[in-house]
């Protein structure tokens, strides 16, 4: 019977590494195709985690083994009497030192990654100057809004700005800064593809910038409890190049100022419906 | 196994004044008793009855994750007819919320502090009664308030809806979260008395353990579950006056119209423009204050218990003992200063996250130690696989899990992309049911002989065992995958993202395997009741253990020792040499030599290190 | 002994978890309140008549003359499976359903050819996958290899599928705007049982376009509980207006027909009517109502239907859309002053509820008034709407345009008024200018500090 449960507490980790490592096969890794992050900061980021996944799994794979083997040895213990022991000074010191060595690695290795992403004072200097939008999230859709053409985003709304919902175009290949807020309670601004994520506090204006590496079509989500709607605030992020932001920014202008008459210019994407002209 | 049903040689039976009168008829013995034992049964049962709700809470949940808006069994019907059986939005986030606050409150704080810490804390240093009996009785009749809070809010008022973490302005404002007004508040107030139940339990053990220690029983001869248990009293002292006050401070904004957690001008639900000059961060800081230590108030005294019990079935002493202590002090005094690690994207100084983070990486430090130190005391033990063994390697073998993952979390950079996503879900869930649950099981079986006088059955109990282990390995561990694909929490309905969409049938597998570890459950309680009426009869000490409550009667009488108890060693000598007996207990002085009956000279003289 | 009781006991639970989920849940519409205030045997067969025309969300039916886009496919029957005798479906694969939607479960399924044609069967359950079709036994219809089918309500279907995810939660099952979540809302979610919608680009008079709740769904309405919902396809926004629409056809055919009766038949009326010393009886009333019902009322229902389809046709062509006659006139400060004046005048009036500036404090929100549909005073004080909510007038510098933000939709809502609210329309009574210089004047408020 011994066997039987040693075998049985083997079972699980071997299943547990062997579920680990076809996960990037099935597609049970980071999300979209490749599971590659879409930015070079996001690209870091993964790298940091594959460094701990490596880590911890030499450790799991190392204390199970371990354990299973010391469970196999001490019910097969042919002994009269278990080993008198207490303790073991030295071993205790080895098995504080090399885990805390690692730890303190692990920690101070991974700090220019966040200095680069949250610290102020590392923020591209080119996105700080011209923050590409306000990004506004409510109960529940999230509200956007860009300068009119050729202007810098102000603290207060202006006449001229341009507004769009659940639908946030940006630029590939440079960095951009979006100032988050929240209309009611706090949200978070998760951006799955380029592992970005912050939550909107009501009451302030937190900077957020990241920079896409290629074009497409992203998922927007809200990572906080915002209410018994937080699942449906669904948005897309479209990272297109700079020549067809460009244009649709001007779409967007000539379909905010439509009176009515005259015509639309061509529509920049087929996902706009025909609903949004009349 | 031998029994013993005799006192310890050496110790006179003495007959001593009672701390207080013994009890009555029924109603003083069962309903209104101060002797802890009684108490401690009380919240056991408390504890489990409020397993089975959380239980089939958490099964509601994952039923709507595995099949989204399809009528749901038994509740969807009765409670949404005239849609179907489909559950609203809304219900699903009460749902959670209430999943959590029953899971964290009613079951595992009370049951490991409230059922072991009361149970065992005389017993193991020798005392006849708590150091207060009646503020003990009034801790587990605070509970009762705080069930019926949680029971109005949930049933009657509503539903709280803003997660067992109660986040302003979602939880602040009336209108954030129309519908539960008062049932939010309803809910601070039940979290306030489970708070004031806790708080009367610390001052308790802690009094307890410092005053009432038998004679030669110093701090380094506690039994491990003694410092677990100690370390999370004064953990508790520390930390819930800080969620106390959060939580009058919330329903202070919530009845008398203060403002700490809310600024001016927000809009919601089409309500005048809020006035106020607060910060919902302040919130974070006051909860995760609490709540971080928390979860080591959830899991030191587990692994006390784990140690004692470990050491019992491997029939070795603990292995590093003092290190042991350390690490477990370490972590307490570590997780006061790592809260912030729950606050990384929330808007905080981001420079601030940089020293929680290596705090955060520090504090997974002692608990390295202490796997190692658990895992080298099985080496070379002598181990046989019962429901107890059984229970306690699922304990290490999945705290190692809940214990890898969090270095994740720790780290910065990847917590960001992790935070609030199901690689969280996951990792809570291996280290409070992994770990915790599983040592809460061992734990019951290996002290319900003591409780009840009665063994419980080993075969019901490894089919527990086994159907426990594959279920929640089926359920919590593809939650790592719902994680990294992105997958946030507290969503009804993932797959209305596209990005989403194809892990239905992952989550349909677990909650499958949540079913099954749910069912499994029934089994506990069957085995539990039965063997508390039919269970084989247990002696004095039927695990061969060395701790002091073993020496006493089965279950122990009204004063808990026949006998004058008298520590002579550290509490894990097992393996002693040379002795008639592979232990040496507490309150023995020396082993009897193998072949003679009485005899002063043996080698035995080391008491402990 | 031991185990047997606890395989008992788990053999006792079994039942109690095994999944209920392929079941058809038994859900119905509801009917209005007046309808529920008929007499028992008048409300009876408007009841019948709104259970034949349009079946219930689980059981949808076909009603021809609708402009509803019911999307019947065409299949034929590939194979039959052996079936046993006591079995009580009979199975079938079919070819033709696989570019189609994938839940056909509680359609009606109509033969085309063959022995049952002209036969009308509801699809018991249906597997996409290899696409099987089973329908309950009878002694008259027995497919065969080679008989042509029509399964209606495909499109409907969808849309009622999308509308269940989506939108009932708030709107109901039915479209009468009381979902479970709708206790949270404020303001409260839109009934549609009244066939009436705010935001529409169409005329004073007519109903919304399709269109115009196509883009309610896709941007949401600001302000509200109304989110986007940009990412939905086309496709799928479309299947949801087609549902919803076809719900507020139902309401206000129900309405229509309830109308009629209620005059003469509520529980109150007839109270009345028989209350009286030697008055009506109550079989006298009865008879009444009785050759009413076999003489008028097939007419009624013909009627209900038939006008409130050719309505929404109406509203769905080309010319009952609101298109300015002059361009927008320049943005600039003397237009808006004119706009002001405009604003301020005893010709709009509109100082009076939105307030002299604009703050959404006009005198009005102080005033009783009175219900237009009940002729009686409501019993606080402010505007409402039709539907019976308080509503107070917009605060304009808020810059919160819950129609949209272009010129041309402040300038719809001031050409057609708000429909079903006091917001009245200036189509008839300004010029497009006036129209425009309000619409200017009205725009520049967010952003006017001082004011």
């Amino acid at each position: 019977m011994g066997k039987g449960w040693c075998l049985f507490f083997l079972f699980w980790p071997v299943a547990a590494v062997a579920s680990c490592a076809m996960a990037p096969f099935v597609n049970w890794s980071f999300p979209y195709d490749n599971a590659q992050a879409a930015s070079n900061l996001g690209i870091r980021i993964d790298g940091l985690f594959y460094l701990i996944l490596v880590i911890t799994a030499i450790v799991f794979i190392g204390t199970q083994a371990v354990l299973v083997y010391a469970l196999w040895r001490s019910v097969n213990n042919r002994e009269k009497r278990a080993m008198h022991i207490h303790g073991n000074h030295k071993l205790e010191l080895i098995w504080s030192i090399i885990p805390g060595v690692i730890l303190l690695f692990l920690s101070i290795y991974q700090m220019n990654i966040w200095a680069d992403f949250r610290i102020k004072k590392y923020f591209p200097e080119a996105a700080v100057k011209a923050p590409l939008a306000e990004v506004t999230a409510r109960q529940f859709e999230w509200r956007f809004r860009y300068p009119a053409i050729g202007k810098k985003l102000q603290q207060k709304p202006q006449s001229d700005d341009l507004y769009s919902v659940n639908e946030l175009h940006v630029p590939f290949g440079k960095p951009v800064l979006i100032q988050l807020r929240s209309d009611d309670v706090q949200h978070s601004f998760f951006l799955p593809a380029l592992r970005v994520k912050q939550d909107a506090l009501p009451g302030l204006q937190i900077p957020v910038w990241f920079e896409a590496n290629k074009p497409g079509i992203y998922d927007l989500v809200c990572a906080e409890l915002c209410g018994w709607g937080h699942y449906k605030m669904k948005a897309h992020v479209i990272v297109e190049s700079d020549g067809e932001y460009q244009k649709y920014l001007k779409n967007l202008t000539q379909k905010q100022f439509y009176d009515g008459l005259g015509k639309i210019a061509s529509k920049d994407s087929s996902r706009e419906s025909e609903a949004a002209e009349k | 196994m031998s029994v013993l049903n005799h006192p310890p040689t050496g110790l006179q039976p003495i007959l001593k004044p009672q701390a207080h009168h013994a009890p009555g008829n029924f109603i003083t013995k069962y309903i209104f008793s101060t002797d802890h034992k009684i108490i401690a049964v009380q919240f056991l049962f408390t504890t489990l009855l409020m397993m089975i709700v959380g239980g089939a809470l958490a099964l509601a949940v994952r039923w709507q994750l595995a099949f989204p808006w399809e009528s749901m069994p038994i509740v969807g019907p009765w409670l949404f007819a005239a849609e179907g059986g489909q559950i609203s939005p809304e219900f699903y986030t009460m749902l959670f919320t209430m999943h959590a606050t029953v899971m964290i409150f009613l079951v595992i704080i009370p049951i490991l502090a409230g059922t072991f810490g009361n149970f065992l804390i005389p017993l193991m240093i020798g005392a006849d009664d708590m150091a207060f009996p009646k503020l003990n009785m009034l801790s587990y009749w605070f509970m009762w308030p705080a069930i019926a809070c949680f029971g109005l809010s949930f049933a009657y008022a509503g539903g709280p809806a803003a997660g067992w973490t109660s986040y302003p302005i979602l939880a602040d404002l009336a209108q954030a979260a129309p519908g539960s007004g008062n049932a939010q508040t309803l809910w601070l107030f039940g979290v306030t008395f489970i708070g004031f139940s806790s708080m009367m339990g610390s001052i308790n053990y802690m009094t307890t353990i410092i005053n009432m220690r038998a004679p030669g029983m110093t701090f380094f001869r506690l039994p491990m579950t003694i410092w677990g248990l100690f370390i999370t009293a004064i953990l508790q002292a520390f930390a819930l006056p800080v969620l106390t006050a959060g939580g009058f401070m919330q329903v202070a904004d919530r009845l008398l119209g203060t403002c700490f957690f809310y600024p001016s001008g927000l809009v919601i639900n089409n309500a005048a423009p809020t006035v106020g000059g607060g910060q919902a961060l302040l919130w974070q800081h006051l909860f995760w204050f609490y709540s971080h230590p928390a979860v080591y108030i959830m899991l030191l005294p587990v692994m006390g218990m784990v140690s004692d019990m470990l050491s019992c079935m491997c029939r070795k002493p603990l292995f590093g003992y003092k290190p042991m202590v350390i690490s477990m002090s370490a972590i307490a005094s570590l997780g006061f200063i790592v809260w912030g690690h729950h606050m990384y994207t929330s808007g905080m100084n981001p420079a601030v996250g940089m020293a929680f983070m290596v705090a955060t990486m520090m504090i997974a430090l002692p608990s390295a130690v202490k796997t190692f130190n658990w895992t080298a005391t099985i080496w070379g033990g002598k181990l046989e696989f019962n429901t107890v063994t059984l229970n306690c390697i699922a304990f290490l073998s999945m705290f190692i899990v809940g214990g890898l993952s969090g270095i994740f979390m720790a780290a910065v950079p990847v917590d960001v992309y992790f935070h609030d996503t199901y690689f969280i879900v996951a990792h809570f869930h291996y280290v409070l049911f992994g770990a915790t649950l599983f040592g809460v099981f061992a734990a019951i079986q290996f002290w319900f002989p003591k409780m009840f006088g009665r063994m419980m059955n080993e075969k019901l109990g490894k089919t527990h065992f086994v159907l426990t282990f594959i279920g929640a390995n089926g359920t919590f561990f593809p939650m790592h995958f719902l994680g990294m694909q992105g997958m946030p929490r507290r969503y009804a309905d993932p797959y209305l993202h596209g990005y989403l969409e194809h892990l239905v049938p992952m989550n349909q597998f677990m909650t499958i395997s949540a079913i099954i570890m749910g069912l499994a459950q029934i089994l506990l309680f069957i085995n539990i009741f039965y063997s508390m009426f039919w269970g084989p009869k247990a002696g004095r000490n039927p695990w061969n253990a060395t701790t002091l409550e073993w020496a006493a009667p089965s279950p122990p009488g009204h004063g808990n020792f026949d006998f004058v108890p008298m520590i002579y060693h550290g509490p894990n000598e097992y393996a002693v040499e040379n002795g008639d007996k592979d232990f040496l207990m507490q309150s023995e002085k020396e082993c009897l030599p193998p072949d003679k009956k009485h005899e002063t000279d043996t080698d035995e003289t080391e008491t402990s290190e | 002994m031991r185990f047997g009781l606890s395989r008992l006991i788990l053999l006792l639970l079994v039942p109690l978890i095994s999944l209920p989920g392929c079941e058809q849940p038994q859900v119905e519409f509801v009917f209005s309140k007046k309808t529920n205030e008929l007499m028992p045997q008048a409300a009876k067969p408007v009841k019948e008549a709104l259970l034949n025309h349009f079946g219930n969300p689980f059981a949808l039916t076909q009603f021809e003359g609708l402009p509803t886009d019911f999307g019947d496919i065409q299949g034929t029957v590939k194979s039959v499976e052996p079936s046993e005798k006591d079995q009580p479906l009979i199975r079938f694969h079919v070819t033709g359903l696989e570019n189609t939607y994938h839940k056909l479960q509680g359609l009606p399924l109509k033969w085309t050819s063959g022995k049952g044609q002209g036969q009308v069967l509801r699809i018991k359950s249906y597997k996409y996958e290899t696409s099987t079709v089973a329908v309950e036994k009878s002694a008259e219809i027995t497919p065969q290899a080679g008989d042509t089918f029509l399964v209606e309500c495909v499109r409907l279907q969808q849309g009622r599928d999308l509308y269940n995810r989506h939108c009932m939660h708030c709107h109901g099952m039915s479209g009468e705007g009381t979902g479970p979540t709708s206790r949270y809302l404020n303001p409260p979610p839109r009934d549609f049982r009244l066939g009436i919608y705010k935001y529409t680009s169409t005329k004073p008079t007519k109903k919304a376009q399709n269109a115009d709740l196509a883009r309610t769904v896709k941007e949401g309405i600001a302000g509200t509980y109304m989110p986007s919902f940009k990412l939905l396809t086309d496709d799928e926004v479309s299947a949801i207006v087609n549902y919803v629409v076809w719900l507020s056809i139902r309401g206000e055919t129900e309405k229509k027909m309830v109308d009629e009766l209620f005059q003469e038949y509520s529980k109150e009326e007839l109270a009345e009517r028989t209350s009286e010393e030697g008055g009506e009886t109550k079989e006298e009333v009865l008879e009444e109502l009785k050759d009413f019902m076999e003489e008028d009322f097939p007419d009624t229902v013909e009627f209900a239907t038939s006008s409130v389809a050719d309505a929404w046709e109406e509203a769905n062509l080309e010319d009952s859309v609101v298109v300015p006659r002059e361009p927008r006139v320049a943005d600039t400060p003397e237009s808006r002053e004119r706009g002001r004046k405009l604003y301020l005048s005893e010709r709009t009036k509109c100082a009076t509820c939105h307030g002299p500036q604009g703050r959404g404090n006009g005198t009005a929100t102080q005033d009783f008034w009175t219900n237009p549909v009940t002729n009686q005073k409501y019993p606080d004080r402010g505007l409402h709407d039709i539907w019976g909510n308080q509503l107070s007038p917009r605060d304009l510098h808020r810059g919160i345009y819950r129609g949209g933000r272009r010129p041309i939709d402040s300038y719809r809502r001031l050409f057609s008024g708000i429909k079903g609210t006091p917001m009245p329309a200036f189509g008839g009574s300004l010029s497009d200018q006036e129209l425009w210089d309000l619409v200017n004047y009205v725009m520049s408020l967010p952003y006017d500090g001082n004011r």
